[in-house]
């Protein structure tokens, strides 16, 4: 299988400002990938040279096995700009349907279906939509064509709750059909529910990419269980990945370091009333992730 | 493509189209007054002007015929460089202004090659300029028949494709420059300092010794020393026009082929 996105040394100075280091990157089809980092890290560029907006510096870029430069390529590509800038003074619906005619044709039906999923009004000038209104037309326009691989810059910016909730289903919809998506985030949180893997960029280079669910069974987490009747603390002494450990009366309460399987197994011998699980904080992960790097990386060892 | 690009610019091409129009309408209205007294209105005007400024003026030696009155008017001076404005102005909407606001993000993203965008970006312009100079040059003809200035159409057409190719040259300056640098002040700042150059160099520099060898870099040189209004079409002078405007695009595909847009 040929891979959707394939970089290698991909590098991208503007004049003597970095923008993007050495980025060696391969994602697969059918996967949601989140790509991570603080402003000014890189994304953007990172994407415009995926897009051929911005050509490299260094190194070379394959999308979907075909040059970005090629429109072949960009046929098959959605994508949605981190600082979306709309034709002011069209009505959405003809700008969408100049934009469909450029891609070869998208049936009047999936625009009108994807603007009620968004409630999105199509009939005004766009000047007059606020920002989370605008962002829904770049959204339509990145999935109306049905795009192998979508990329997403910021994509959840100025959205309300309930469109980001319709959005991310939109996203696990595309992938449910073997397309792939990439989309960039400042906050995890945005993108750990719907992405298979992440990437996370900092000053211009990739320094990680985790798989979500081997991250989420690596999580560390809080756990409060209330039994029916007072538990002895031996029954719970020296459980693999059990830590903090505090018996009081019916009351246990411990942090679990990856799998639950061994303190519910101990749990079970006894009525459990109540179970409180805090759901794992990745973003704390990887803030700590990211600041041990920066001490890697910013305070070099005197030697 | 193209379709896109001229409904873009659909509104200010119509106001530019009428404003020029109005122009000569107004300007044509008065030939009347002047071929009816041509012994007053003719002194007068080169007393008005001195030596220099009539040179800047093309001269205005025969302004009570109705060829010298309409090529002082309309064709020397005040019609080509509304048309180069408006050129101009076209131009930097095709690529520099969507470059800068960031429209054109989007639009280089989409399945068509860079070079076929920039074709088609000037294909627009060649239009809605044809637009422009065919709507005038009726207004024109018009005005000339209703005033009985007693040029003959051919003349101004003649005349008129002058202005169409040096508005089409500056336009292209413009786009030209737009597509090298995505910058919407240096395409208009190199048209500017081209047109009050190249202008002065076919006037008053006419008559200075040291830099009369400039004006083969003026278009205006190409546009008026042929005196189509006179003499009929300067087929010559204008294919030096429309040669140098094809070289430019050219220039502006491959320039813009090369670059990082938004950047
Ligand atoms: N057009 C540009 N000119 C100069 N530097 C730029 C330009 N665009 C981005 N950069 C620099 O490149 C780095 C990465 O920027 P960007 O890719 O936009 O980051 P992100 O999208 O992650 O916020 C930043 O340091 C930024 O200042
Ligand atoms: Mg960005």
């Amino acid at each position: 299988m040929t891979a959707v996105v394939q970089t290698e040394g991909l590098t991208k100075y503007y004049g003597k400002r970095r923008g993007l280091e050495d980025l060696t990157l391969e994602i697969q089809p059918g996967e949601v990938f989140g790509y991570l980092g603080p402003n000014g890290a890189g994304k953007t560029t990172t994407i415009r040279l995926l897009l051929d907006v911005i050509r490299p510096t260094r190194g070379t870029v394959r999308v979907l096995g075909g040059d970005p430069r090629e429109p072949a390529t960009r046929a098959r590509m959605g994508y949605l700009p981190g600082d979306l800038v709309l034709e002011e003074r069209d009505r959405a619906i003809d700008y969408l349907r100049f934009l469909g005619r450029a891609r070869g044709g998208v049936p009047a039906a999936r625009i009108e279906a994807l603007a009620e999923r968004f409630d999105a009004d199509l009939s005004v000038p766009m000047r007059k939509l606020s920002k989370g209104n605008k962002q829904k037309i770049g959204l339509i326009q990145a999935f109306m064509h049905e795009p192998e691989f979508v990329i997403l810059d910021e994509p959840t910016a100025g959205l309300d709750p309930l469109v980001q909730q319709e959005f991310l289903a939109l996203v696990r919809e595309v992938r449910t059909s073997g397309r792939t998506v990439l989309m960039s985030s400042h906050v995890l949180a945005e993108v750990e529910n719907v992405s298979d893997r992440v990437g996370i960029v900092r000053a211009g280079r990739l320094v990680a990419v985790e798989n979500v669910a081997v991250l989420r069974e690596k999580a560390v987490r809080r756990v409060e269980l209330h039994f029916e009747s007072p538990v002895p603390r031996d029954a719970f002494d020296d459980l693999p990945g059990v830590r903090d450990l505090r018996v009081e009366g019916a009351g246990v309460s411990c942090t679990i370091d990856g799998r639950p399987d061994a303190l519910i197994k101990a749990a079970a011998r006894f009525t459990v009333v109540h179970l409180v699980s805090a759901e794992p904080d990745l973003e704390e992960i990887f803030l700590t992730y990211y600041s041990h790097e920066e001490a890697h990386h910013d305070h070099p060892q005197p030697a | 493509m193209i379709t896109r690009s001229l409904r873009d610019v659909r509104w200010v091409l119509t106001w530019w189209t009428a404003g020029v129009s109005a122009f000569i309408v107004l300007y044509l209205s008065v030939y009347g007054n002047i071929k009816q007294s041509p012994e007053l209105y003719g002194p007068a005007m080169l007393a008005k002007f001195p030596g220099p400024l009539r040179d800047l003026m093309g001269g205005l030696e025969d302004m009570t015929s109705g060829a010298g009155f309409l090529q002082t008017v309309v064709y020397q001076l005040f019609v080509p460089m509304l048309c180069i404005a408006c050129a101009t102005l076209l131009a930097n909407r095709a690529l520099a202004t969507p470059e800068e606001t960031g429209t054109l993000e989007l639009i280089v993203t989409l399945p068509v090659d860079r070079r076929r965008l920039v074709l088609a970006r000037f294909a627009a312009l060649v239009l809605s300029l044809l637009v422009l100079t065919a709507v005038t040059l009726l207004v024109a003809a018009g005005m000339v028949t209703l005033v009985s200035a007693g040029v003959p159409f051919g003349r101004i057409l003649a005349g008129h494709t002058g202005v169409l190719l040096i508005a089409l040259f500056y336009g292209t300056v413009a786009l030209t420059a737009g597509a090298a640098t995505g910058r919407r002040i240096v395409a208009s700042a190199v048209v500017g300092v081209w047109v009050v150059a190249g202008y002065a160099v076919t006037t008053i520099g006419r008559s200075v010794e040291g830099i009369a060898w400039l004006k083969w870099v003026s278009p205006f040189h190409y546009y008026s020393s042929g005196r189509p209004l006179y003499e009929g079409l300067p087929v010559g002078d204008y294919l030096v026009l429309a040669g140098a405007t094809v070289v430019l695009a050219l220039t502006a595909v491959l320039a813009f082929d090369r670059r990082d847009v938004g950047v």
